[in-house]
């Protein structure tokens, strides 16, 4: 999201560990405190959740850095964090470090294109080709003769990360596609370009734009949570052994419809919690 | 002022104690070794903050220089200035496509902008009447004073649709940077000119007006002759400051790293490829990144001292 | 008669760059001021963002701003003026003097960008200093610098030369002279300069967003970081999803520059009419 932030949001979350740490020994203290590491995909949501957990429980703190998901996962096992957040599964090597997942959101990500563009559905086999700037005119897609106007993410962004892993399979974006560092930002162009084609996370999907079918399958709540629409991940937290003190009150809160509703909708993602209902 | 002037014999905080008259010859002269030794450490003092100045300069070469050296041994000069491709992640680590985007869209702005702020220039220099030139010229300086991201901002949600509309295409590219850039030169070259004008002595003016000459005349024939040197010098500071621009490109040129294919095709220049890479840069990617902050600092070096030596020239020949 | 044509056609051309130039900056600020005077109440301006989409207000940017720009006010000045006093008053012209002018010179066209990378490498990393006020306070001034030393060098060069005399005649010492009537003298065009550079730092975008970071929060310490107004309307700008705030910045951020625009103004012409 803020991929800015990311960097000093770090810092100073791994600063500010470090002070907290060093500064107070007592156990009581350290009960109190939760250190989340990892996906920064995942980054707003726990800070933001973070923020609102400390304010509804004052006596605790939430550490939140995003480094990445492997480092997510490395740090949590090693007990350096207390949880793990990963925008991935885990690796076959990490499957017997003990890690117990709880999914906490789907992120899922919509490919969009202008409203009047005739073409409703797309293959992931003709997004990839898109993407790669091997089609470069919409006839060659059932449209009509006009130029495909590529709108790429930052590679700081965690959705073309996802977007990356998911759709394009190995290949290599388009290097000459327009790169734009933010999600309102491709929407807005696609919006008013006709030959445009982007991608942006489901929940930021509006009748400004229209998402395309992947594979014969809409871009719905229900068909990411019924797990048919393609392009999607789930975003996870990882623990060693289930979550207990803190952490578990602030998995707990995570997955609250407060969070799920709330930050976890307003960045973009679809709740996991509501599929359990 | 009137209190400075009661005061002019006060030496200050500091200063050695009484100074009855007749206090004795052994007091004055200490007194003046003291004042000789306050005069001539304060005077270390400000030569100290003039090369405050000098410092800056080495410790910018120094630190960026630094960070950013190791790059140009690792690929080599030659296949780091003229690589077709940056692809980072891969350690494909050729610079050629910014370079080319960042003059490329430098010189287009020039074209553009010059004339227009010479134009303005020579207006406000010599057309226009006091009043006018008294609600113009704040006008043009404000220009210079908005922040480069609200002409960005403006250029991403104004400018880009319609260029988008007239070329078909998405609207970053060439154009839409040439247009923002254009406008953001205007005030360094036109102020600098403008100077440069006011400079001339009346007398050559009036000398031509004697000779019947139009005002056109005067202007084309004697006065810009007469002040190119200076209006050069705001060329290239206007150059300058539009290859460094930073901001207000980035968010209108669509940051592709490849030498665009069209006019309205995205692009990239060193300075935006600087702060989008930053954000997540590590390793050899980041080396290249201060490598690439050397040579916009060399490039931005090598304006000064062209503007500095041509001033020298132009002292000459005037 | 033809050479009349002439000149009327290109005094048009003349009067047609000058309105093209004045009739730019009026859309900009119209457009910004249309657009940012709906999003505009106290809420927005003395409350914090809220959540991703960053709702509610801008506080905590307008507070680093002004922090980190007063900070740097005060680090540059003292700096600038001694170094404007030593180049004005003391210095011969020499080798010296010229490496110090190509110095200042080469500081003022450094990319904005090239001084925010410098800042990262030696304020936030190398000293240590991390993503705080004081890291940008102390890259911002290196940018203000020449501007400070050349407006208030010429403005002691202004001073008229009987003045000093007068001062010398009486019995004064340089410092003296250059302490009570110099600089009085010029001190109206002085602080002209530093409010025109600070002007400057506060619209600056690339030094500040690797110095102070981006993370919103209200500053206390000078160690402490924050985010920027222009960084902030940088990122909301690209976000896209709450242009409303970012047009709201974008307004308070040229109400600024537009302030500290018309103080210079003000400052000179009250001078002026003092002088005359």
């Amino acid at each position: 999201m803020h991929r800015l932030m990311r960097i000093p949001a770090t810092l100073c979350a791994v600063a500010v560990t470090a002070v907290a740490l060093s500064g107070c020994g007592s156990d009581s203290r350290e009960e109190r405190q939760v250190t989340v590491t990892g996906s920064t995909t995942i980054l707003p949501i726990a800070e933001i959740a973070g923020e609102e957990f400390e304010e509804a429980n004052p006596d605790y703190e939430v550490f939140v850095s995003g480094l990445g998901s492997s480092a997510g996962i490395e740090s949590v096992s090693s007990g350096s964090s207390d949880i793990g957040s990963s925008s991935r599964e885990l690796k076959d090597e990490e499957l017997d470090l003990g890690l117990v997942d709880t999914p906490i959101a789907y992120d899922a990500i919509a490919v969009i294109v202008h409203r009047d563009n005739p073409v409703d559905g797309l293959t992931s086999d003709e997004i990839r080709s898109v993407f790669s700037g091997e089609v470069t005119n919409w006839s060659e897609l059932g449209g009509p003769d006009l130029e495909i106007g590529v709108v790429n993410r930052d590679e700081a962004s965690g959705t073309r990360e996802a977007f990356s892993r998911i759709v394009l399979d190995g290949d290599r974006f388009d290097p000459a596609a327009a790169i734009l560092p933010g999600t309102g930002q491709v929407r807005s162009v696609v919006a008013n370009s006709v030959g445009a084609i982007g991608y942006i996370s489901l929940g930021f999907v509006t009748p400004e734009v229209k998402a395309v079918e992947v594979d014969g399958v809409a871009a719905t709540r229900a068909n990411v949570i019924g797990d048919t629409y393609p392009v999607r991940r789930v975003l996870h937290f990882f623990t060693v052994g289930p979550p207990v003190g803190a952490a578990a009150e602030y998995v707990d809160y995570v997955l609250s419809s407060d969070v799920q509703e709330g930050v976890v909708s307003d960045a973009g993602f679809i709740p996991y919690v509501v599929e359990r209902d | 002022m009137a209190g400075s002037e009661r005061d002019m014999r006060d030496a200050g905080p500091g200063a050695p104690g009484p100074r009855e008259p007749g206090s004795g010859s052994g007091v004055l002269r200490q007194t003046a070794r003291s004042q000789y030794l306050k005069e001539s450490s304060l005077r270390a003092l400000f030569l100290a903050c003039a090369s405050v100045a000098v410092m800056g300069v080495a410790l910018i070469f120094l630190f960026v220089g630094l960070r950013g050296w190791a790059i140009f041994a690792k690929v080599g000069v030659v296949d780091f200035l003229f690589g077709s491709t940056w692809l980072p992640t891969e350690g494909e680590f050729g610079i050629w496509p910014l370079i080319f985007g960042s003059f490329a869209v430098t010189i287009g702005a020039l074209l553009l902008g010059a004339p227009l702020a010479i134009g303005t220039a020579i207006f406000l220099s010599e057309v226009a009447s006091p009043r006018v030139r008294s609600i113009l010229r704040p006008a043009v300086e404000l220009l210079a004073g908005i922040p480069s991201v609200i002409y960005g901002f403006f250029g991403l949600i104004v400018l880009r649709p319609i260029i988008a509309d007239m070329s078909g295409g998405l609207g970053f590219g060439l154009v839409t940077g040439w247009l923002i850039l254009a406008i953001m030169i205007v005030p360094t070259i036109s102020a600098i000119s403008e100077d440069a004008l006011r400079s001339l002595s009346p007398g050559i003016r009036e000398a031509s007006y004697a000779m019947g000459a139009t005002k056109w005349q005067t202007i084309y024939k004697v006065l810009v002759p007469a002040a190119k040197v200076g209006i050069i010098d705001a060329v290239i500071l206007g150059m300058g400051r539009a290859i460094g621009e930073t901001m207000a490109v980035l968010m209108v040129i669509g940051n592709a790293p490849v030498v665009p294919a069209g006019v309205s095709e995205p692009f990239s220049t060193l300075t935006t490829t600087i702060v989008l890479d930053m954000a997540y840069a590590s390793g050899d990617h980041r080396t290249a990144l201060f490598g690439m902050a050397i040579i916009l600092f060399l490039i931005s070096m090598v304006l000064v001292a062209l503007v500095r030596s041509l001033s020298r020239f132009g002292k000459q020949v005037g | 008669m033809n050479k009349r044509v002439t000149n009327w056609i290109a005094l048009g051309a003349l009067w047609a760059a000058a309105l093209t130039t004045v009739g730019v900056l009026g859309t900009l600020l119209l457009y910004v001021i249309i657009n940012g005077i709906g999003a505009l109440s106290l809420r927005f301006v003395f409350s914090a963002p809220e959540g991703v989409r960053m709702e509610g207000g801008i506080w905590p940017t307008i507070v680093a701003t002004v922090y980190v720009t007063g900070l740097a006010m005060l680090i540059v000045t003292p700096i600038a003026v001694f170094a404007a006093v030593y180049l004005a008053e003391y210095a011969r012209q020499g080798r010296l003097v010229g490496t110090i002018r190509f110095a200042a010179d080469t500081l003022a066209s450094v990319p904005s960008i090239v001084m925010g990378l410098f800042g990262l490498a030696l304020f936030v990393e190398a000293l240590g200093l991390g993503f705080s006020m004081i890291s940008g306070a102390l890259a911002l001034s290196f940018l203000m610098l020449p501007i400070v030393m050349r407006t208030t060098e010429e403005a002691i060069r202004s001073v008229p030369k009987y003045i000093r005399w007068g001062s010398y005649g009486l019995g004064a010492t340089k410092w003296q002279t250059v302490r009570k009537v110099v600089l009085p003298a010029a001190s109206p065009r002085i602080i002209t300069g530093i409010i025109l550079a600070t002007g400057r730092a506060v619209g600056e975008t690339a030094v500040v967003i690797f110095t102070m970071g981006t993370m919103i929060n209200t500053p206390m310490l000078p160690l402490d970081p924050g985010r920027s107004m222009t960084v902030h309307l940088y990122i909301l700008a690209m976000e896209g999803i709450n242009l409303p705030a970012a047009y709201g910045t974008a307004l308070l951020l040229v109400a600024m520059i537009l302030g500290f625009n018309l103080l210079a103004r003000f400052i000179v012409r009250r001078n002026r009419r003092m002088m005359g």
